[in-house]
């Protein structure tokens, strides 16, 4: 067990010192009883390994919602120094953008009523789950190239689907610059062009919800949310055109580490330095899936927005509106303390503070809006970046709860027809074919959201702007 | 004493952890195949059983641990794009940085659990002429 001592009241470090091979120090914000969970498996020394990376600046960093993972730790945040620093297709994950889309629904939890069920049952008709081999959207050949390439105001121009009002209300605009479709194998190709509108399965999921507190009246009103407004969040990525990329990446950049004089703690860590080859291929696929992915959760929203309407009427569906979508695994070029680096985020998002051009301008008095899911059945926040984040973690906040539970573990601790009827007497309407399934996502098997939100907000990084309860959940 | 062919589920906070403990190198493989049908069968509704479906698959590495890497991928992809619960491999065939093999299954609608094999404390090696091996699934 590493040695690791206390910097403030939110912030703990491992020294570089404590291994030969780590180049910056390992960082966590938690509070004494996350850090307790935070040891309890492998999401230190997985920390430090990324600490080892070349090229890695300040520190390598692990949000209170840190867990697990393959290589890098769930919830982690590494910065690398252009132009010989590495970028590591791990340091994203398999689910490129995976992220979270919010959408506000112009009617209270009370107007909703009887007709939340029918919302929920056509929601999960609309947005499947992705089993078996179709989705809602079929992308071949040009039409997905430009999908890749230009992301959600391609699928809008290409096939109708989604709304432009949406578009300045996504991190990025739902674009990332340098998309390269000639990057994205046939493999990744023919995984993903038939995904488009699938939410995915394990922890993905759509939820009904009521805004149930509001902290910061300013904010809210920015974001358009006010107490007992129906929100739908949507949890989904970039499906197997991303996963399949990342794949890719980690082969071809395992199979290049002699070659750059690279030496690893875990083979999952594979990278190359961002001036070679290999990771211009790889940032120019990366960045075409973060499109799919923002396409996808259009698409997603498009599908929502059909339920709004078979349920509650045109008028309500046309004035349902995307509050913002941010994503939680992808790699950025960034400017911090007068140096560009490549900000890796692992189940981390964005979070940048009051003022910054990057957030809409409706929003910019605000600061960038930012959503933690909590686990199915648990409240999820909405916060806003503050200037902390830009000080201490490269623009950075958690992005979820986390598991501290394995699947194993959830499943014996419950079966799912009792779980579905502690949701449903808890108000939460359930429409999930696995019983497995949702036992594996049980509340208990999440770190206690509350706890994770409040480190962030003490931290500076993020603050608390309104509690969203759920009505519904949709898993595949 | 006789080395039985065994596989099993490893507690992991977030994905999924496969072991295997084996008589051969060709056993290892033919265990990788049934698990991961059996993770999927057991996530699956099958209306009627489905039909029985073979499929061929050929897949190369220089070591024996991204072989298997290889192999399990090579099933993701056939588990989304066809459908495919693997059930066992009828033929394997083993050459140093190759393999090639008919897989058969049930045709359904798995889940799309499986996002990717990782190479992440990949490891295939022989002891006492027995081969173990890990390799960790992201879901």
């Amino acid at each position: 067990m590493p040695q690791i001592r206390q910097v403030d009241e939110t912030l703990w470090e491992i020294p570089a010192s404590e291994r030969a091979d780590m180049r910056v120090p390992a960082r966590v914000f938690a509070d004494p009883e996350l850090l307790e969970a935070i040891r309890s498996d492998r999401s230190l020394e997985q920390l430090q390994n990324v600490a080892t990376l070349p090229g890695v600046v300040e520190a390598a960093l692990a949000m209170p919602d840190i867990h697990q993972g393959y290589g890098f730790p769930v919830g982690g945040v590494a910065s690398t120094e252009l132009p010989d620093g590495v970028v590591s297709p791990g340091g994203v994950g398999y689910d490129i953008n995976c992220g979270v889309r919010l959408l506000a629904v112009p009617l209270t939890a009370a107007e909703l009523g009887s007709r939340k069920e029918s919302l929920v049952h056509e929601i999960a008709r609309r947005a499947p789950s992705g089993a078996g081999r179709e989705g809602r959207v079929r992308l071949r050949g040009a039409e997905l190239d430009r999908v890749l390439r230009e992301g959600p105001s391609a699928l809008l121009e290409l096939r109708g689907i989604g709304a432009s009002q949406d578009l300045e209300r996504t991190e990025s605009l739902g674009r990332l610059e340098g998309a390269d479709p000639r990057c994205v194998s046939q493999r990744a190709r023919e995984r993903g062009g038939g995904q488009l509108g699938t939410v995915g399965s394990g922890n993905h999921f759509i939820e009904v919800q009521r805004v149930e507190r509001v902290f910061d009246e300013a904010a809210a009103r920015a974001y358009g949310l006010e107490s007992g407004r129906i929100t739908v969040l949507i949890h989904s990525g970039s499906r197997g055109l991303g996963h399949q990329v990342c794949t890719d990446s980690v082969k071809r950049m395992d199979a290049a580490l002699a070659r750059y004089g690279i030496e690893l703690p875990d083979r999952q860590l594979a990278c190359a330095p961002l001036s070679s080859p290999e990771a211009r291929h790889y940032l120019g696929a990366m960045a075409a899936a973060a499109n799919f992915a923002w396409a996808n959760r259009a698409a997603i929203a498009d599908a929502v927005r059909e339920a709004v309407r078979a349920v509650l009427g045109a008028e309500a569906a046309r004035a349902t509106r995307q509050v913002y979508d941010v994503a939680h695994n992808v790699a950025k070029l960034e400017r911090y303390g007068g140096r560009e680096v490549c900000v890796h985020r692992k189940g981390a998002t964005r979070a940048f503070p009051p003022g910054n051009p990057e957030i809409p301008a409706a929003y910019r008095d605000a600061g960038q809006p930012v959503f933690i899911p909590g686990s199915m059945g648990t409240s999820s926040f909405v916060l806003a970046g503050r200037p902390g984040s830009m000080e201490r973690s490269f623009g950075t906040t958690c992005h979820g709860a986390g598991r501290r539970m394995s699947r194993t573990q959830a499943r014996k601790r419950i079966r799912g027809a009792e779980l579905r009827r502690q949701l449903e007497a808890d108000g939460v309407t359930v429409r999930c074919p696995s019983n497995r399934g949702l036992t594996e996502e049980a509340p208990f098997a999440y770190k206690e959201v509350d706890a994770v939100v409040e480190v962030v907000e003490r931290a500076g990084l993020a603050a608390r702007v309104a509690q969203l309860r759920p009505i519904g959940v949709v898993k595949g | 004493m006789k080395i039985v062919d065994v596989y099993r589920w490893v507690d992991h906070t977030g994905e999924l952890e496969l072991e295997i403990e084996a008589s051969s190198q060709r056993a290892v493989f033919e265990q990788a195949v049934a698990a991961l049908g059996e993770l999927l069968a057991e996530r699956t509704e099958v209306d009627g059983g489905g039909a029985m479906a073979s499929f061929e698959v050929t897949v190369s590495a220089p070591d024996r641990a991204t072989l298997l890497a290889e192999l399990l991928s090579e099933l993701l992809y056939l588990v989304e794009d066809q459908g495919l619960i693997p059930e066992r491999a009828e033929r394997l065939d083993l050459s140093e940085e190759s393999l090639e093999a008919t897989v058969s299954g049930r045709l359904s609608t798995p889940p799309h659990l499986v996002k990717a094999v990782t190479y992440h404390r990949l490891e295939m090696t022989e002891e006492d002429e027995t081969w173990r091996a890990r390799v960790v699934l992201d879901v």
